[in-house]
């Protein structure tokens, strides 16, 4: 799996992609509307297997070091959806930028479905 | 595209009907065991006819394989509507709408049951309603105001402008007889045994 890497006086500083999977899972869900984070066929397995995984965030690190994040979400029924998808966007660009100085190119929002929230 | 699953279609419409030739053929014993015994035996003591055998195989994996994999990718290709903002993309998969509308059917009393299907055209939003509804209902008042709740409910959450045709089809009403039925045989419950008696 493809890393982010980062030189220091020290040595290199690697940024697993999982753990730019996991901050994007996290600033998604701190949004008011977003239920949990979707899922596609190889999530629902590993989940089956009682593995929690990110798997269903993607992430893509090109060579000029951009990352591109695709999320896919559930969305609490009654929010609106361009809101809410706005604000995910700029909470997870935050995050990333917070906590790993990347730079971030496309952060893709996915909605896939609807759900009664609590 | 359309060609080969039409192509595909036929092959294997073919291939079935061969077979269940053959089954027709054995079950009405035209087809003897020996025979099927003869055809095997010469297939493999024949060098060409195992060459020829062996391709057919490979050649009918790699044609389920490809098969398989157009229809599956038709299958999965699920429909969006989407929209970029300044930090990326946004879709919306129509399945996500259609629970968005299932969800409707709770707001109106009048309506038993509601199956969205959406559909995105380049002139805008179709969403095609089945309902079943309940006998007290006004048909004419109840639909309009169905198709208002839902363009509004759209229009608010997905904050779209696009054109949106809401198409109404009432599939079944129900009545209060049939409602009292139903409601009878669940509440009486049925004794284990009761239509066994001792001899």
């Amino acid at each position: 799996m493809q890393r982010e890497e980062s030189r220091t006086d020290l040595g290199t500083i690697r940024i697993h992609k999982n753990v730019i999977a996991s901050i994007a899972s996290l600033a998604a869900m701190e949004i008011q509307g977003v239920k949990k984070i979707g899922g596609n066929f190889k999530s629902g397995v590993m989940e089956l297997m009682g593995q929690k995984s990110n798997l269903a965030v993607k992430v893509e690190i090109n060579k000029n070091e951009e990352v591109k994040v695709e999320i896919p979400l559930i969305i609490k029924y009654g929010f609106n959806i361009p809101d809410v998808a706005n604000k995910v966007q700029e909470s997870v660009r935050n995050g990333l930028e917070k906590m790993t100085n990347l730079s971030i190119k496309d952060i893709n929002i996915n909605v896939q479905g609807i759900e009664r929230g609590q | 595209m359309r060609i080969f699953s039409v192509l595909g279609v036929i092959f294997y419409t073919i291939i079935l009907i061969l077979i269940g030739l053959v089954l027709i053929v054995f079950a009405l014993n035209l087809l003897q065991p020996q025979d099927i015994n003869n055809l095997m035996n010469y297939v493999q003591a024949n060098q060409n006819a195992r060459i020829i055998t062996g391709l057919s195989g490979f050649l009918l994996i790699l044609i389920t394989f490809s098969f398989a994999q157009l229809m599956l990718g038709r299958f999965q290709r699920e429909k969006t509507i989407a929209f970029t903002t300044s930090s990326g993309e946004v879709t919306i998969a129509l399945s996500a709408v259609e629970d968005l509308i299932r969800r409707l059917a709770g707001i109106i009393p009048e309506i038993k049951e509601l199956r969205p299907d959406v559909i995105a055209t380049k002139k805008g939003i179709v969403v095609d309603l089945r309902v079943v509804l309940r006998s007290e209902a006004n048909i004419p008042e109840l639909t309009a105001r169905l198709q208002d709740i839902t363009r509004g409910k759209i229009q608010e959450v997905l904050g779209i402008e696009e054109q949106i045709a809401i198409k109404i089809h009432v599939a079944k009403i129900i009545s209060h007889e049939e409602k009292k039925r139903k409601e009878d045989k669940e509440e009486q419950p049925t004794i284990p045994f009761s239509g066994y008696t001792r001899v």
